[in-house]
């Protein structure tokens, strides 16, 4: 095999022109290699999104057939949501959850990393367990909660008899049906943001906190000064990330309130489920769906911008 | 030297810490594994016992259920999905690594929008197409949807990978006379092992974990395991032993295949926003 370095060095003249021809001919074959995934993603991602807001237009309701394609009141769906309490009542839930869950994760999966940055072996393998409650199949994670707060056979329930305290069925208790979702959420994904700050941590400079060291900096000083305006940047897109995940949330309040109790934990993308699947008002659940999906595309946009890609250079 | 065993006591209390805070955060997820062994007056009874008789009835009664119908189905779905996301993503993403265009950040944002959409959002449109398609509870309905985020796994996946790999690799096989087609099939793909395997654990994995497409799109024939597990509870009764069952069998190999590639995670789930 001729490897470049043994070959004779073209002259001037042929080396342009080989370098045209491979420039002609990258061209068409990168083309050819990102045609069919564009291509692809046209059709099972951009027409559906068309086919969504065109729904959106109308009144489709699955029962009643004369609704298909009826585009006589264009905004008539997007007018009822704005009058709906009901969907009101759904982005404050949506609030609420998106809030707690990102702050809580931030926080647990900040102070974890934080514990957990040493070069042990007992803590490496521990970082590895850690990870398990992110990994479970979504529905799994909502089993395993919906165990807990079901009190005949829940060990927090039989616990907190043991102590004889009185607690009620948190998921059906109208005060608390939200927090348990919260906290489930929160364990649920901690160790996303716990994964991403240690991967922040391990690309810190040594020499940064050797130097403070000498300095004769404290720990905390360290972490206040020093680690944390380094990892801000991460902390920030782990936030952003799971703020946009957080409005996806499904199989748990699927699985643990349905809901409920009332509308207290019926968040946005339930409450458009709950329409177009329970009462099949499919197109006025499209638009609560399109205003969630503009929500999601100005995040994304918001991420890319931060993280930089698309701008890049190399 | 009273410096250096205050610093021992720190280390000490930090694993001591460390381990504690594991244990709970388990203890949720052991408690379900343990279930999965317990007879129903076993699960029911409190203070329960440490060391009580395991049983196997659970899994046994499942493997003579509906669920292995299920279960085989994810595990179809899974794989033709991922080495379909695969075929199709792996060649753009190099591509897109190399190839400096304008519409750049455009394609990036969209990859990342379909990857960040509410499931919803694809499940109305879909199911109002598969009713005339009739695709409706077929696996055939489920790999297309599917295909909606694992296609941009393996681009954004992908991507950062070709990232790092050297231009001079395949420029040196090109001015050598090589196609670029051979070049990307005989210096590229085989450097790429490692990220491709990475990669098609976390699609299969995507695939099998999902729920909310499986609810709306299957309702007998192609329903995957997390949904048949969700109609013991809906249908049966409160099988508490089988739902352990069902729910640990489906994590089993999740928990596997995550521990493989458990050094990738970061990156499938934030697509290389994250250098490391």
């Amino acid at each position: 095999m001729n490897s470049p370095l043994t070959q004779p060095l073209p002259l001037a003249g042929e080396r342009s022109q080989t370098l045209g021809r491979i420039a002609r001919q990258q061209h068409r074959f990168f083309a050819f290699c990102v045609a069919p995934s564009l291509a692809v993603l046209a059709v099972i991602t951009l027409l559906p999104s068309l086919y969504l807001l065109a729904t959106s237009f109308t009144q489709l309701n699955l029962t009643r057939p004369e609704t298909l394609w009826n585009f006589s009141q264009p905004f008539e769906s997007y007018h009822q949501l704005w009058a709906d309490t009901r969907f009101h009542n759904s982005i404050w839930v949506q609030i609420k959850l998106s809030f707690w869950t990102v702050l809580l994760q931030l926080l647990i999966g900040l102070g974890l990393a934080l514990l957990l940055n040493m070069r042990t072996r007992l803590l490496e393998a521990l970082r590895t367990v850690f990870l398990i409650p992110m990994v479970l199949p979504p529905i799994v994670v909502a089993i395993i909660w919906k165990v807990i707060y079901t009190p005949d056979i829940s060990p927090m329930h039989g616990l907190f008899r043991a102590f004889g305290w009185h607690v009620p069925a948190l998921i059906t208790d109208p005060h608390w049906a939200l927090t348990s979702i919260i906290i489930a959420d929160t364990w649920e994904w901690f160790p996303f943001t716990m994964l991403m700050v240690l991967a922040a941590l391990q690309m810190m400079p040594q020499e940064l906190l050797d130097a403070a060291k000498v300095d004769g900096a404290s720990p905390w000083q360290l972490t206040w000064f020093i680690t944390l305006p380094f990892i801000q940047g991460v902390l920030l897109v782990a936030g952003l990330f799971r703020l946009i995940d957080s409005i996806k949330a499904f199989p748990l309040i699927f699985i643990l309130t349905d809901g409920g109790p009332g509308n207290v934990t019926e968040v946005t993308n339930y409450y458009s489920y709950l329409q177009a699947f329970n009462f099949s008002y499919l197109g006025f659940s499209s638009a609560i769906t399109v205003v969630l999906l503009a929500a999601t595309i100005v995040l994304s946009w918001v991420i890319v911008r931060l993280v930089g890609w698309g701008a890049r250079i190399d | 030297m009273t410096r250096k065993s205050s610093h021992a006591r720190a280390r000490f209390l930090m694993h001591a810490l460390a381990i504690a805070l594991a244990l709970l955060a388990l203890s949720p997820f052991l408690w379900l594994v343990l279930m999965s062994f317990k007879t129903n007056a076993e699960i029911f009874r409190f203070p329960p016992r440490l060391f009580f008789e395991a049983t196997w009835a659970n899994y046994a009664a499942l493997w003579t259920s509906e669920f292995r119908n299920s279960f085989a189905n994810s595990l179809i779905v899974g794989v033709v999905s991922t080495v379909l996301s695969l075929l199709i993503g792996v060649p753009a993403a190099y591509a897109l690594s190399r190839w400096t265009t304008r519409a750049g950040g455009t394609i990036t944002l969209w990859i990342l929008a379909s990857r960040m959409a509410p499931p919803i959002a694809f499940t109305i449109p879909y199911f109002l197409v598969y009713r005339h398609l009739e695709l409706l509870d077929t696996l055939t309905g489920l790999v297309i949807i599917y295909l909606t985020f694992n296609l941009s796994l393996v681009i954004w996946m992908m991507r950062p990978f070709y990232d790092q790999l050297p231009r001079s690799l395949e420029e040196a096989a090109w001015i050598d006379g090589a196609t670029m087609w051979q070049g990307f099939c005989r210096i590229i793909l085989p450097l790429s092992g490692p990220g491709l395997a990475a990669t098609a654990i976390l699609c299969f994995l995507f695939a099998w974990n999902d729920f909310f497409f499986a609810l709306i799109l299957t309702r007998t024939e192609a329903m995957t395991a997390p949904v048949a597990v969700v109609n013991f509870m809906n249908y049966e009764g409160w099988e508490w032993g089988r739902i352990a069952a069902g729910g640990t069998m489906i994590m089993l190999p999740v928990l596997v295949f995550s521990f493989l590639v458990r050094r990738y995670l970061v990156h499938g789930l934030t697509g290389g926003a994250l250098k490391g």
